[in-house]
């Protein structure tokens, strides 16, 4: 069997709002094989970066874990302590964000800021850690590299940003990597740059992979296995392939249908009625029934997961019959 | 494009230039910003005309300087004929009508404290529009052109989706009744689910209308579906104008080749052989010499160092600005691998 390195169980993230627990990740569960890259995708507000944030024990003031937990090799985080998370965090995972500017310090050089991830987590001296950091930064192909270590960030560009945050989040070696829309703030050039730069230092360095995306393309050209979050739950969990080619959920069917096909010319775009609903204002039953074209009289029970032929796991009334083994949600 | 349309806008030679101000007290030009460096292109009544390129190539401010929000410093505009950068103010405004703009952002380009209505009902106002009568009427049209309901026209921006924002900001554009809209990045903010509601939208509008549109995007998927000719820009000029399947079937410009095998594969199993571009965009206000994308071009020649290519017509109606496809080109040697 091929071998976990993380798994998410039953995970729940939420607020408080004058006691009451609202949730914004309800009890979700996936895992990740070594070597692989899962991908994660979803519409905005559907509790991606709550997920992948918990991951890292970053969660924002207010939000809190309310129940579940997180495997990652033969450590739990229900039990961490803040001094538990420094020493994994960067070390066995490892997380790029977003928003390159926002996440680098402006006030410390670009070597300065790869130096400490490495010295907080390995005992050497600051010239080692400073030759490693200069490795790291030819690694992501950072044009002068050595000039680059003793800059602001606000002397690169974005593309190079994102690449030094890609050094800084692999400088230790970490088994698992986390990225938060990696690309969505870049060109598609430096997006194109940049995704073949994970692929390579995936290959060489063995790691494993979750992507949080929104662009089904970057999953198309990245991932090995998907799952699809809506309204805070996982409602499909497929390999990349059956995702696109049978996609299940009326979810997922409405996200791939939307996409603009770049092969074949239609006039008009599919498109999916309605938004996600806000935390604290879920419908009851299905969550997407509100705006599922194909919901009937079942739906108004929350559906648990199914498992199909195929191997996929969709959280959907329509796969009830079909299904063999009834999955716990 | 048929052979019968009728030009509705001719751009020329368009530059827009930004000093950047420095020295002791702050009052000195050191250097100025080539944001638009001498754009020409047409276009046609009732079609989209698509501008692609990445970020700080100069779209916007494209579109904005076209529309005088911005003050061009050299070239020329002709709507139906007339030159706009020569229009006064007054002139202008009467102008503006025809030609209006959808913003890239529906949550920074409302203001948050008007109501819907007030806010579609703005620009008529704006126009001189005094018969309240009159207004309500072309309010509660455009409502409904775009899905917005009465009840909803008294409630204020917090209150609606991303998606129903940009409905607000296009029924906004609508009421002068404008033959022009100039859409920067109407979708770039929206999920895809979204995203195809608000094109659909437009598309609908344009039909019905007999609109004409200019989109501008970066994404080059959302471009091919909605776009009937496009412009790929590169550091504020335009290097390649053609008919969308042209455009994406043979690209023609080295940049725009890069570009366009950049875009994500549709299906994870049709992976595509990307042209991977080295190095990053210069800056607009110290571009390269000589064809400013030759320091990352793999074809460049000793010529595309000193020599500026111009935007030339080389087939059917498609335009490249590139020495490969110049006769002074044909006689340069290659430069070798670029730096
Ligand atoms: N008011 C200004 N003053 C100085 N420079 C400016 C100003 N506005 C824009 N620029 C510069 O002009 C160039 C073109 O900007 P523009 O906003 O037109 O780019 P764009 O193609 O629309 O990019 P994006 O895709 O990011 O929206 C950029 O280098 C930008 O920094
Ligand atoms: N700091 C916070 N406090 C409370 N709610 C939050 C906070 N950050 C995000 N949320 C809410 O949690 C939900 C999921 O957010 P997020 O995980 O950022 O979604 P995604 O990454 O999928 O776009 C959204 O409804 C969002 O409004
Ligand atoms: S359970 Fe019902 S409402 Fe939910 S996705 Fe399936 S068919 Fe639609
Ligand atoms: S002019 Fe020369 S450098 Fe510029 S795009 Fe053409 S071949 Fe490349
Ligand atoms: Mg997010
Ligand atoms: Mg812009």
């Amino acid at each position: 069997m091929v071998q976990r390195v993380l798994e998410v169980d039953k995970l729940k993230v939420g607020i408080r709002d004058d006691g009451r627990k609202i949730s914004i990740v309800n009890g979700i569960s996936f895992h990740l094989h070594k070597g692989e890259t899962l991908g994660i995708v979803g519409e905005s507000g559907c509790g991606k970066s709550m997920t992948s944030l918990s991951l890292m024990g970053l969660l924002p003031p207010g939000v809190e874990r309310h129940d579940g937990d997180v495997r990652l090799g033969d450590l739990r985080f229900k039990d961490f302590t803040k001094k538990d998370w420094r020493k994994i965090r960067g070390k066995k995972i490892s997380m790029i964000f977003q928003e390159p500017m926002s996440s680098l310090n402006p006030v410390y050089t670009i070597g300065e800021q790869i130096m400490e991830m490495i010295l907080s987590h390995e005992k050497v001296s600051k010239k080692a850690a400073r030759a490693r950091a200069l490795e790291m930064l030819k690694l992501v192909g950072i044009p002068r590299p050595e000039q680059v270590l003793d800059e602001y960030p606000y002397q690169l560009s974005g593309g190079m940003r994102q690449r030094v945050m890609i050094a800084i989040a692999l400088s230790c070696n970490p088994e698992v990597l986390i990225a938060d829309e990696p690309t969505t703030a870049l060109d598609v050039t430096i997006q194109a740059q940049i995704l073949e730069l994970m692929k390579d230092i995936q290959n060489k360095l063995h790691m494993s992979i979750v992507l949080i995306t929104h662009d089904l393309g970057v999953v198309a050209e990245m991932c090995d296995r998907v799952i699809v979050m809506y309204a805070g739950e996982v409602v499909e969990e497929s390999s990349v392939v059956e995702l696109f080619d049978h996609p299940k959920h009326p979810y997922t069917k409405g996200l791939i249908a939307s996409l603009p096909d770049v092969e074949e010319q239609r006039e008009y775009l599919s498109s999916i009625p309605g938004v996600v609903p806000a935390p604290g204002n879920m419908p009851s039953g299905c969550r997407f029934a509100p705006r599922c074209s194909l919901a009937h009289d079942r739906c108004i029970e929350t559906p648990p997961q199914f498992t199909t032929e195929s191997g996929s796991q969709v959280k959907c009334w329509l796969f009830e019959e079909k299904e063999s083994e009834v999955a716990a949600t | 494009m048929t052979k019968e349309q009728k030009v509705l806008l001719k751009v020329e030679n368009l530059k827009k230039h930004f000093p950047v101000k420095g020295g002791i007290f702050g009052n000195k030009t050191l250097q100025h910003v080539k944001a638009v460096d001498g754009v020409s292109f047409e276009v046609m009544e009732g079609e989209t005309f698509g501008i692609v390129g990445e970020s700080g190539c100069g779209k916007s401010t494209t579109g904005r300087t076209i529309l005088r929000l911005l003050e061009p410093t050299e070239g020329n505009i002709y709507f139906q004929g007339r030159n706009l950068a020569e229009l006064n103010n007054s002139g202008m405004r009467k102008l503006r009508k025809d030609i209006q703009i959808v913003f890239q952002d529906p949550f920074a380009s409302l203001n948050p404290r008007m109501k819907i209505q007030d806010i579609i009902e703005e620009p008529l106002i704006n126009f001189g529009v005094t018969d309240r009568k009159e207004r309500e009427r072309r309010l509660l049209e455009v409502a409904d052109q775009v899905g917005l309901t009465p009840a909803q026209l008294t409630r204020f921006p917090h209150e609606f989706s991303g998606g129903q924002r940009q409905r607000i900001g296009i029924a906004r554009a609508l009421i002068s009744k404008p033959k022009l809209i100039i859409a920067d990045e109407p979708v770039s903010a929206l999920d895809v689910s979204i995203q195809s509601q608000v094109l659909n939208l437009m598309r609908d509008l344009q039909k019905e209308l007999g609109l004409t549109y200019i989109f501008i995007s970066h994404d080059l998927s959302v471009v091919k579906h909605f776009c009937d000719r496009i412009g790929v820009m590169y550091l504020g000029k335009m290097v390649e104008i053609a008919e969308k399947s042209r455009l994406y079937d043979k690209p023609m410009h080295p940049y725009a080749e890069a570009l366009l095998s950049a875009l994500p594969s549709p299906h994870p199993l049709k992976k595509k052989k990307r042209i991977i571009l080295k190095g990053d965009v210069p800056s607009p206000s110290n571009p390269p010499s000589g064809c400013t994308f030759h320091p990352r071009c793999a074809s460049c020649m000793d010529i595309c160092k000193t020599d500026q290519p111009t935007l030339q017509v080389v087939e059917d109606q498609h335009a490249v600005s590139c020495h490969l496809y110049t006769e002074a080109g044909k006689h340069s040697f290659a430069a070798g691998e670029p730096v």
